[in-house]
């Protein structure tokens, strides 16, 4: 599935560090199918994260890109050249592992100038190298300290010193941020976005968390069992996602069905009382059509109140109401069944009009906040 | 495979032929068959051929088995060595589940546990001659615990069977090995998840139940190994028997030194065999009960 | 993950098992400082208590004279023995260990003949190789025969300990040294190595206080001449003098010595790199 169409440059840079992959398959030898035929592209320069579920194959996507496995099948190409078969070092492209792998035995310096002392550089030449991009990550002071007297944060700007130091054109981050509390973690992902700002280098992150991946990414790519199921800007994949799956997936919508029961004006009637706007050719009256709708865009009343919308609308009971901060979560049990219905209030708009546990309530919506999904 | 042993297989896409792990292996295969495998070919080799009174000549005989067999002296020896393994055996495994649940289970400090299990573990580090014959001063008729029960009184006249005994024997033979015993139970004791023990015990069961049901389970693997280690160390002796029964007993295998100090090495040889074979049996009946394998390498 | 009762204290099965195990140690360790002891005998005591003054009687007795039979040439045997089995067994056992972590042809027969190693009865094997060397017309000698006599007790134990190592050790650690560009050796020498050097140094004191220590598969196959165990060993037979016990002594002072050592350079280095010296 080509998915450039979304990306927010309208066209492949020719920046260092564009990929390509082409066809990629993974089979292990027991049988088991990691990733099954990816076609995707990346934009040089840009920030890319790779989004899903464990066991999506997201990891194994990441390694191999980087050359610690190799594909069954396909091409990867970056900056125009095929790289299957050569190894990590000569692809110009550097990882940061989950856990940071920052050799237990080596000071910070040490570990920021190993891929220097590999290479035959001289004692005062690699210090001096590493020192400078020791510097870039603020660590100057504790250039000298083992990575165990680092904490997470530290130790995670260790790692990316580590990567950084050999200027490669491509960073691969794997779950970055799983490894630090709440905190840290929003703290640090900053970090991650300025530094690839200021770097201009591609960096392919990838996550399980979605607010994470919207926070950081030019380009979010979702996957789900080896395939790449969307692949947009941000924005693109958390307003307008393809597919029931990645609406549910990303968190900030509902998915509604509903048979195909007349079409006029663009606008296609279902059973429900769902009315929504159509793209492109109508599918065939009585098809099961679904369409997804923004949790926050949903009002939400006591059921039964007067001027109630009958159409675009939920009434059910009141499951559970989550006191968020900035907004409401309250969750509905639909009475035509189906799966639940989430809302979120504006705080503040919830208090004036507060609907209680166990209460009868309505979530209703404007038709230009429903989106159609196409089919699996 | 590890990632550098990875490379350094040979390549094709993703599938490679392990070339590096065969030859760095091969070096103990190597050695271990050429001291372990080819030695106990030529012991069976030699349990067929003859001799006369200078020299051993090659030949196909069963007399030196028939002679091993058939000996009153080999039945008693084997009835006495299986006596000392099993009183061996049992006192080990109490001590040493005592000394690994207490390590295990009533240390708080994961630190102090192991410099007490270090303890334990540092005379096995040193010579196990020196080791038995310590026992000498200390359990002869006028030896320190005679010397002291007398001074205090328990008893009037020193007591004999303390030394050149059966129980001296057991007595040295549970100081050697009784750590062949700890280690693997220490090992499979600190395997068993906490959360699991306090589970049990939030749930009421009472300490001894939590024990019975959830620790000595895991430790089955534990007392399997520490049991094929014993048994065979005690089967296999010569030299504790011999000098802390003062002579008056012998072991299968001091039977066979004594061979060996008259040249019979083809009744040894035999004799060997015969052991042999009584060992693997019962080792291989005792470890029908544990994967061996994936106890000391662990999951893969 | 202490037991604790009800009231947060000690529950009385940690006085009964705290009991069992100290009469444990001094039971371990009780004979062997008796032996210390009575190794300063004095000139007229005998073999056991009571001590008869105290002097180094004994170990002069020991150094000089001839009915200890040939002390000097054996440590000159045994500590070199000792060095070459110890640096052999680490650096086979390392390879093998870095072998077994995957599956190869032929890996679980070797595994199960690496378990017979160590649980064939010494003598046996001893006699088996001797009885081998005879067959091969070769002579037996300390450092052919009973050197691969030694190796096949140690090898196993450093084998287990490598196996325990290598089950620990992080292999993110290679796949970070690949990524920044180190080729196989280079990540042996840089980064394994160095990091799983407590494991190592594991290994080497296994490797030279099993075979400084080991009899049974030594005495047949060490040929003319003798290590420090058969003289003990000999000496158990012929001399009825305190000065067993001060060769006990000394030997025994090596032994702790070599351990001291060990124990304290790991301790050193898991302190340095782990904050603690918790494994």
């Amino acid at each position: 599935m080509d998915s450039t169409a979304d990306l927010s440059r309208t066209e492949i840079s020719e920046h260092a560090g564009a990929v390509e992959l082409a066809g990629i398959v993974k089979r292990y030898p027991n049988g088991h199918l990691a990733v099954d035929g990816i076609n995707l592209r990346i934009a040089g320069g840009s920030y890319c994260c790779l989004l899903g579920p464990s066991g999506c194959g997201k990891t194994t996507m990441l390694r191999m890109i980087a050359g610690h496995e190799n594909p069954t099948e396909g091409e990867i190409c970056i900056d125009g050249t095929d790289v299957v078969g050569q190894p990590p070092r000569l692809r110009g492209t550097a990882m940061m592992f989950q856990n940071y792998a920052l050799f237990p035995h080596l000071s910070v310096r040490d570990n920021v100038a190993f891929s220097l002392k590999v290479r035959g550089l001289s004692r005062t030449e690699r210090f001096r190298e590493a020192d400078r991009v020791i510097e870039q990550v603020q660590l100057t002071a504790l250039a000298n300290r083992l990575p165990l007297q680092l904490s997470g944060g530290q130790q995670q700007r260790v790692a990316l010193a580590r990567a950084i130091i050999t200027q490669p054109r491509l960073l691969l981050l794997d779950e970055p941020l799983s490894a630090l509390d709440e905190f840290l973690r929003l703290q640090m992902r900053a970090e991650l976005k300025e530094m690839q700002q200021r770097l201009g280098i591609t960096f392919i992150h990838v996550t399980h968390t979605q607010l994470e991946a919207v926070a950081v990414a030019d380009q979010v790519v979702v996957m789900s069992q080896g395939r790449v199921v969307q692949s947009s800007s941000a924005r693109g994949i958390y307003t307008e996602p393809d597919s029931a799956y990645v609406a549910r997936f990303m968190g900030g919508q509902n998915v509604l069905s509903g048979s195909l029961e007349s079409v006029a004006g663009g606008i296609a009637t279902l059973t429900g009382g769902y009315a929504v706007r159509l793209i492109g050719r109508a599918p065939p009256i009585g098809k099961n059509v679904e369409f997804a709708v923004r949790r926050d865009r949903v009002h939400l009343v006591q059921a039964g109140q007067p001027g109630t919308p009958g159409v675009n609308a939920v009434t059910g009971v009141v499951r559970a109401v989550e006191y968020q901060g900035i907004f409401v979560k309250a969750t509905l049990i639909p009475d035509l069944g189906g799966a639940e219905f989430v809302i979120y209030i504006d705080e503040g708009e919830y208090f004036q009009a507060p609907v209680g546990i166990g209460a009868r309530a309505t979530g209703w919506w404007n038709i230009e906040e429903a989106h159609l999904l196409q089919a699996d | 495979m590890g990632p550098t042993m990875a490379t350094l297989a040979v390549r094709r896409r993703d599938r490679s032929v392990p070339v590096a792990a065969i030859l760095l292996a091969l070096p103990l295969g190597v050695i271990l068959f050429f001291f372990v495998v080819a030695p106990l070919i030529s012991v069976v080799a030699v349990s067929f051929f003859r001799y006369d009174n200078f020299a051993v000549i090659p030949g196909f005989t069963l007399e030196n088995y028939q002679s091993v067999l058939t000996s009153g002296l080999t039945v008693s020896l084997y009835l006495e060595m299986i006596k000392l393994a099993f009183l061996t055996w049992a006192c080990t495994l109490v001590i040493g589940f005592c000394v690994a649940y207490f390590l295990v289970f009533h240390v708080r400090s994961k630190l102090i546990a192991i410099a007490l299990f270090l303890l334990c573990t540092v005379p096995f580090w040193t010579s196990n001659i020196i080791r038995m014959i310590s026992w000498l001063p200390l359990l002869g008729k006028q030896g320190v615990i005679n010397q002291a029960l007398m001074a205090v009184g328990v008893i009037h006249k020193p007591l004999q069977f303390l030394l050149y005994s059966d129980f001296s024997v057991v007595v040295s033979y549970v100081h050697l090995f009784t750590i062949f015993m700890i280690v693997p139970l220490f090992n499979a004791m600190s395997r068993i998840d906490p959360a699991l023990f306090e589970a049990a015990l939030d749930a009421g069961a009472g300490r001894f139940k939590t024990m019975k049901m959830v620790v000595l389970p895991m430790c089955k693997s534990g007392v399997v190994l520490g049991s094929v280690f014993v048994v065979t160390l005690v089967m296999g002796d010569f030299y504790v028997v011999k000098i802390m029964s003062g002579g008056g007993s012998a072991s299968v295998v001091s039977a066979m030194v004594d061979d060996i100090s008259t040249l019979l090495f083809p009744h040894a040889a035999a004799s060997a065999v015969i052991l042999l074979i009584v060992l693997t049996v019962v080792i291989a009946g005792i470890l029908r009960l544990v994967d061996v394998r994936r106890e000391l390498v662990g999951d893969r | 993950m202490a037991v604790t009762s009800i009231n947060g204290g000690r529950p009385w099965t940690f006085y009964l098992l705290g009991g069992i195990f100290t009469l444990y140690v001094a039971f371990l360790y009780g004979p062997m400082v008796c032996i210390y002891v009575l190794s300063f005998q004095g000139e007229q005591g005998g073999l056991g208590f009571p001590m008869r003054g105290a002097s180094m009687h004994w170990f002069e007795q020991l150094i000089e004279q001839g009915d200890t039979g040939d002390l000097i040439g054996a440590i000159a045997r045994s500590l070199p023995l000792a060095l070459l089995v110890m640096v052999v067994t680490v650096v086979i056992s390392f390879a093998a260990g870095m072998a077994f972590r995957a599956r190869f042809p032929g890996s679980g027969p070797l595994f199960y003949l690496v378990i017979a190693a160590l649980v064939a009865p010494g003598y046996v094997l001893g006699i088996g190789i001797g009885l081998m060397f005879q067959l091969l017309g070769w002579d037996t000698n300390w450092y052919t025969s009973a050197l691969g006599a030694q190796l096949s007790w140690t090898l196993p134990f450093g084998l287990l300990i490598m196996f325990a190592v290598f089950g620990r050790f992080n292999r993110s650690y290679e796949e970070a040294a690949r990524d920044l560009g180190a080729f196989p050796l280079q990540t042996l020498r840089l980064v394994i190595v160095p990091i799983l050097l407590p494991g190592v140094i594991a290994v080497a004191l296994f490797g030279f206080t099993l075979s400084y220590d080991e009899f049974a598969r030594t005495l047949q196959t060490v040929g003319s001449n003798n290590t420090v165990p058969i003289e003990i060993w000999s000496m158990t037979q012929n001399v009825t003098s305190p000065s067993i016990y001060a060769l006990g002594t000394l030997t025994t002072a090596l032994s702790f010595g070599v351990i001291g050592l060990s124990l304290g350079a790991i301790a050193l280095i898991q302190r340095r790199r782990q904050g603690t010296l918790i494994k």
